[in-house]
């Protein structure tokens, strides 16, 4: 049984389908990567799966269970969501380690120290360990992530959503996050990762979801999407020589 | 009498000056708190209650409503003691000036933020607890001085209802010796003192909550 | 409470009183906003001097008037002064303590104001060889003003609830003729409600007023805060 399935998801705003009938599959384990251009709806996909978005139609099914019902305890489906946001969204009053500790305590009812435990191993995990007692204005873009993808996982969570993890990165740091995401992947962390960047897709998910308009056009590993599609959109956003966005 | 001589004798309305204005800020920071918390959460029937309280606590004279309260109460047979009336003029009205500072500095918190707290599962309630409310605060000091500030300048008119303040002190002194302009220059002497132990008082407490990078400064 | 409208007619008996108490506080309002306008211009003015011991002299006469409570002052010179055997007028008194008092706190929103420029184009300014003065007048003052324009109506809102408290040094307003009334009819509660009343209404109609002219400044968002 996978995960997480998705089926006919719609998400309208006013008359406008944002979403148009989304549905995929991401299994235990496994890492998926949406792509699409600006607006195709892919950050809104996301925020609908754990409900920061209310969807307009269609079902959720995580591992077995239908999640958008009104009956649905939101609080412990986004519990079991990571959530690493596009800028991090690391709050800025508390150091690295109450950013990472303030979830285990307040919703897991931890003990300080043992939050603590739990909050010091992810961020020996990101190799962010000696910046505990540092605060996020005094950490750069990359530190940050690592900081705020420790405080997705001390939730343990049951799957990590990334949004555009790499967008506010420059390339040698692009690059770190991909080795970040490959080593979660490595100790069996299921991930869904919203990215404008093919590298990124491309060097952590076993397929590429791409979303055009509301809908999923392709769903294929990155290689096939490159070369074995006519379509003209496919080909504009991944074929050789496409400009890198 | 010399001129420490008089500063001896109104210090005996000093504590009462501190005293009122302390209350009166106590006062004034848990009700404009609650007021910043309840518009922040958007409760549709306490909206225009908020509303009602924060323009008549800005639009009516502090004096004015002194006198509603310690005068004019007890012909409807409600007698109010003078502390109470301060705190229920000058303190509520302190309590309408800080929400609107506490609401601005809860406007400035990042939306991003609070998204993330949701996301992470967090309550609403949990949410302003540990997210908003902490940065508000500390976002507010400089606005929270000028209101404190305030207060203090406007202590002075409990002597109107009889507390022993330094300004009744000064009164009673003026009645006796004649010399008005020793004895006002001590006690305006008086108050900036208090006024920048105040202030200073404010930024040391705020020096043990600074964050870096949070506020600008 | 004010149940029955008995109480307008009691108070009405004094209409004439209270008119002329009215008229002696929107005259006082108008009078030390304008006056500490002025007054708030010319020490934003000397704030800005390139005299070390001006600027420090400036700064310690804003820090005294906002740190002390201004009744004192005004105690100072109606109660204190007459010993030295100076007797000022209770308007006399009024207008110079609100003043001075009023003009502090306006030079401290323009400065306020004045830290938000963009201090390039006072350099521009300077560099196409306008005087220090001209700049002041032409550039500096012009957008320092409009930038302050809700601090400086609020300001005026306060001014004219502070006026409340001349009663004090004994000059007539509407609140003592407000509180003459209260004693005359023994109707205190009733007195002190319709005096809150109108007050009130007054602040109201300002209020509106200075949001209209906020919105005729078209200011940035910002710019815009309470008190």
């Amino acid at each position: 049984m996978a995960l997480l399935e998705v089926r006919h998801l719609k998400k309208t705003f006013g008359d406008r389908a944002v979403l148009d009938g989304i549905s995929f599959d991401l299994e235990e384990g496994g890492i998926k990567a949406i792509m699409g251009p600006s607006g195709c709806g892919k950050s809104t996909l996301l925020r609908c799966i754990n409900r920061l978005i209310e969807p307009t139609s269609g079902s959720i099914l995580f591992r077995g269970q239908e999640v958008t019902g009104r009956d649905t305890d939101v609080r412990a489906l986004r519990q079991m969501i990571g959530f690493v946001f596009q800028n991090y969204a690391l709050y800025r009053h508390l150091c690295v380690l109450d950013n990472v500790t303030v979830g285990p305590r307040k919703l897991k009812r931890m003990s300080r120290r043992e939050a603590e435990g739990k909050a010091l191993h992810e961020l020996q995990r990101l190799n962010v360990a000696d910046l505990r007692h540092s605060f996020p204005s005094q950490l750069s873009g990359g530190q940050k992530q690592r900081v705020a993808i420790a405080r997705a996982l001390a939730m343990d969570p049951a799957v990590l959503f990334f949004d555009e993890p790499t967008s506010a990165l420059d390339p040698v740091m692009a690059r770190e996050v991909a080795a970040v995401i490959n080593q979660l992947h490595s100790e069996n962390v299921t991930v869904l990762c919203v990215t404008h960047d093919f590298e990124l897709a491309r060097s952590v998910a076993d397929r590429i979801i791409f979303l055009r308009d509301g809908r999923i056009r392709a769903e294929d590993t990155a290689d096939n999407l490159r070369n074995h599609y006519d379509d003209h959109e496919i080909r504009t956003f991944f074929g050789p020589g496409a400009a890198p966005v | 009498m010399t001129f420490v001589d008089i500063i001896a004798a109104l210090s005996k309305g000093a504590a009462y000056t501190v005293g009122v204005t302390v209350a009166c800020i106590a006062t004034g920071f848990t009700v404009g708190l609650a007021v910043a918390v309840i518009r922040r959460l958007g409760w549709r029937f306490a909206a225009p209650l908020t509303n009602v309280y924060l323009a008549v606590f800005r639009g009516v004279p502090m004096l004015v409503l002194l006198f509603m309260v310690f005068f004019g109460l007890p012909s409807l047979g409600i007698q109010v003691p003078p502390l109470a009336a301060m705190m229920l003029s000058l303190g509520l009205i302190s309590g309408a000036y800080l929400s609107e500072v506490f609401r601005g500095a809860l406007n400035a918190v990042e939306p991003d933020e609070i998204l993330a707290a949701q996301a992470m599962g967090l309550t609403r309630w949990q949410t302003l607890r540990c997210i908003e409310l902490p940065q508000m605060l500390r976002a507010s000091v400089p606005g929270m001085i000028n209101e404190f500030t305030t207060v203090l300048k406007y202590s002075p008119f409990a002597y109107t209802v009889g507390i022993p303040e330094i300004m009744k002190q000064a009164t009673a002194l003026v009645s006796t010796t004649m010399r008005g302009v020793e004895i006002y220059l001590a006690v305006g002497l008086m108050y900036f003192s208090i006024y920048w132990m105040l202030v200073l008082g404010v930024w040391t407490i705020e020096r043990c909550f600074r964050v870096p990078g949070l506020t600008h400064r | 409470m004010m149940g029955d409208l008995a109480v307008l007619q009691d108070v009405l008996v004094y209409w004439p009183e209270i008119a002329r108490g009215l008229a002696s506080t929107l005259m006082l309002s108008v009078i030390i906003t304008l006056t500490g306008l002025i007054a708030g211009i010319a020490v934003f003015y000397l704030t800005l001097s390139s005299s070390d011991v001006c600027r420090r002299a400036v700064q310690g006469y804003i820090s005294i008037f906002i740190g002390t409570p201004l009744i004192v002052f005004l105690f100072l010179l109606y109660y204190g002064l007459p010993q030295w055997g100076i007797k000022l007028t209770p308007l006399t008194v009024a207008v110079l303590g609100f003043t001075l008092n009023v003009a502090a706190y306006n030079a401290r929103y323009m400065t306020t104001a004045y830290n938000g420029l963009d201090p390039s184009e006072i350099e521009a300014a300077k560099a196409q060889g306008f005087t220090s003065r001209q700049i002041f007048h032409l550039m500096t003052l012009p957008q320092v003003l409009r930038l302050s324009i809700p601090a400086l109506t609020n300001q005026a809102i306060q001014n004219l609830k502070d006026t409340s408290l001349v009663f004090l040094i004994q000059y007539a307003e509407f609140f003592a003729q407000m509180q003459e009334v209260a004693l005359r009819t023994f109707r205190f509660f009733d007195v002190y409600l319709l005096t809150g009343l109108v007050y009130f209404i007054l602040v109201s109609v300002l209020t509106n007023l200075a949001r209209r002219a906020e919105m005729f400044a078209d200011l940035p968002p910002a710019s815009r805060h309470n008190r």
